[in-house]
């Protein structure tokens, strides 16, 4: 279409962000639940410390229920999903309604996993969609532009996760190589002082996670 | 009908309407919400000659309405000649002072129309109501249409049906007809408008962008688009789906947030295109409609093909004295609401209720219109594996450019309370496809 909003770029790289953040911490809370299952057992502070988040959760059956489903939990990934939704609908004439259809779906997954008894099941289908979304996000979208600002953003969530959550060396070297060569694609403002700081952390070892994941936060000028 | 291949896939097309998100806004208990519109996959049929006929009477119509417009507000010629009487139109909310002496580009008001229509039992078509401000409802058919011809092909190979398809086209032209110099655009009110998937489906499928009154500012009297990075493009046409009263807060409502301020000086101006012009709800003033038959004898000089439903004015004396003697048969329709609201049938009203009602009739005559109950013919919808007969009417879209043109299809909506009239979306309607044989 050429001509692009500030509203929709915005749009565009939290799309990218929240679809990335329920990808990741989906699968994350996929591992931690199966060591949840027998009563009392799993560290879901643990989990809630290596995110960052508040440990709002009174036992381990009311963070296997709250933790994914409970929207009013800004941090739940309800919520995450939801806020990734808010951004696609409003982009359906920039991404295509095939490609907007992958957030619904996913959408549609979490409705179900909440009222099965076999969430895993149906969490399945949300990561299977979300894969989808990212898929067709390179095979649909013809601007692209609009197709780097949505990785710009998947990227950058996947850095500061990646911090939180201590990975390895390799996977973060790989995330923050990706962001540096996709990042000048596009014609979004970042600061580059921010981006040449994280090339100097990355050879470092071991990582500073925490000097990583401050210095992700300011990477845009948004 | 029963045997059409399609009605088999209907779960399959509701499925795929969910996958795409074809969803309509409503509030309740003052909380947004989205629903899906509930399709039905029988359709309605318009044999080619039945909408050959139809084609004829809307455009005659959608041509004396836009004549109309032009006349109210330059020359006033039909009320000189005392067509209709002046304080129909002043006394109407939908007549605005400040389109006043305004020709739009092309002298297009109504690029739009949104007929509504009914099959009475006796075999006519009658004419409900005209809608030329915002009227929404095409987006619904076309891509139901898409799905239905995914999930059933067979029945399109078996049937000749026109393509329904091509309304972007037809109306990405009416846009490129009136522009002005520049983009055209789609603006919307935000998501949280009950009709927000028609807004951003629309501008997919017409691939020009959706915009909302942030990414616009009118500077040296023309309007522009701004981009992220600050750069201004020129905007030639603008599809609002925005009502006049909050389309410039500089010009009509002070309080809106949502509209661009100036917008309406530079389209008096003749710099911008708003596609529907501001004004038209003096058209659509149900009180006017009674007089639409008048309106296409005098600008046109021809006899209206397609019939008003008998219509009283309680403001004419004989009207509201025959309205008084006959309240239970009629159905009375307050002028200033839509989508279904304030409408009451005067056989379902409680002692006190008519009381209070006939009150405010003689206290308040202009405000009211009351027309014959219309046995229309009932369509039938798939409940479950049964098929029900259920009310249902019928929305035309006549899209103007160079001409009047009628969309091969249409949106009809059904009650699915089977003891009830009313079948907006808002009311807890669905809708079906509408099919005009090609043969």
């Amino acid at each position: 279409m050429g001509v692009k909003s500030i509203e929709n770029t915005d749009r565009l790289y939290w799309l990218g962000r929240y679809s990335e953040r329920v990808y990741t911490t989906l699968k994350l809370f996929g591992m931690s639940y199966d060591t949840m299952l027998e009563e009392g057992a799993g560290d879901y502070d643990a989990f809630c410390r290596s995110l960052d988040i508040p440990n709002i959760y009174t036992s381990s059956e009311d963070f296997l229920r709250s933790y994914p489903f409970c929207e009013e939990d800004t941090n739940s990934i309800a919520s995450n999903l939801k806020r990734a939704y808010d951004n696609a609908i409003e982009l359906r004439e920039e991404i295509g309604s095939e490609t907007l259809a992958y957030i619904q779906l996913a959408c549609y997954g979490m409705q179900s996993a909440r009222v099965s008894k076999a969430p895993m099941i149906e969490f399945q289908k949300v990561i299977d969609n979300i894969l989808a979304f990212w898929g067709i996000v390179d095979d649909w979208i013809e601007d692209e532009n609009t197709r780097n600002i949505i990785k710009i953003g998947k990227r950058v969530e996947r850095i500061d996760l990646y911090g939180r959550l201590h990975a390895g060396y390799e996977s973060m070297r790989r995330e923050i190589c990706r962001l540096t060569g996709r990042i000048d694609r596009c014609n979004i403002h970042y600061r580059k002082d921010v981006l040449d700081r994280l090339n100097k952390l990355i050879q470092e070892k071991p990582l500073n996670y925490p000097e990583i994941v401050k210095e992700i936060e300011q990477i845009l000028e948004v | 009908m029963k045997n059409i291949d399609l009605l088999k896939r209907t779960d399959t097309v509701n499925e795929l309407l969910a996958r795409y998100g074809v969803k309509f806004g409503i509030y309740k208990n003052h909380t947004f919400k989205e629903q899906l519109f509930p399709f039905d996959a029988i359709p309605r049929i318009i044999q080619k000659d039945e909408f050959a006929y139809l084609e004829r009477g809307l455009k005659q119509r959608v041509k004396a309405l836009n004549l109309f417009l032009t006349d109210i507000y330059n020359e006033k010629q039909i009320l000189k000649d005392q067509i209709i009487p002046e304080e129909f139109i002043y006394a109407s909310s939908g007549y605005l002072i400040q389109c006043e002496n305004i020709h739009p580009p092309k002298d297009v008001f109504s690029h739009i129309s949104g007929i509504d229509l009914v099959l009475g039992k006796d075999g006519n078509w009658y004419i409900l109501e005209d809608n030329l401000r915002v009227p929404s409802g095409a987006s619904y058919p076309m891509i139901a249409r898409e799905l239905c011809r995914r999930s059933s092909p067979q029945t399109f190979h078996d049937y000749p049906i026109e393509d329904n398809r091509n309304y972007a086209q037809i109306l990405k032209h009416a846009l490129d007809y009136v522009n002005t110099g520049g983009l055209s655009v789609v603006l919307t009110p935000g998501r949280y408008n009950a009709a927000y998937f028609e807004h951003s489906y629309l501008a997919e499928c017409m691939k020009v962008p959706l915009v909302s009154n942030t990414d616009l500012v009118v500077e040296n009297d023309h309007l522009y688009f701004v981009d992220y990075s600050g750069k201004k493009e020129q905007v030639g046409a603008v599809y609002r789906r925005i009502s006049d009263e909050y389309l410039d807060p500089m010009n009509f409502n002070k309080e809106s947030v949502i509209g661009i301020p100036h917008i309406f000086d530079i389209f008096r101006k003749g710099n911008v295109a708003l596609l529907n012009a501001p004004g038209n709800g003096i058209a659509d003033d149900k009180g006017i409609y009674y007089f639409v038959p008048r309106m296409i004898r005098y600008y046109l000089g021809e006899e209206p093909i397609l019939s008003n439903a008998p219509t009283y004015l309680p403001f004419y004396e004989d009207d509201r004295n025959y309205v008084l003697e006959n309240f239970d048969k009629l159905v009375l329709k307050d002028v200033a609401e839509a989508g279904g609201y304030g409408v009451v049938f005067g056989n379902t009203m409680t002692k006190k209720q008519k009381e209070d009602f006939i009150a405010l009739l003689k206290r308040e005559p202009r405000r009211f219109i009351a027309q014959e109950v219309i046995d229309f013919c009932d369509i039938d919808i798939l409940e479950g594996n049964e098929l029900v007969p259920r009310k249902a009417d019928l929305r035309a879209f006549v899209v103007s450019a160079e001409e009047p043109v009628v969309w091969k299809s249409g949106l009809t909506r059904f009650s699915r309370n089977p003891d009830s009239f009313i079948v907006n979306s808002s009311q807890g309607g669905g809708f079906k496809d509408t099919w005009v044989l090609s043969r």
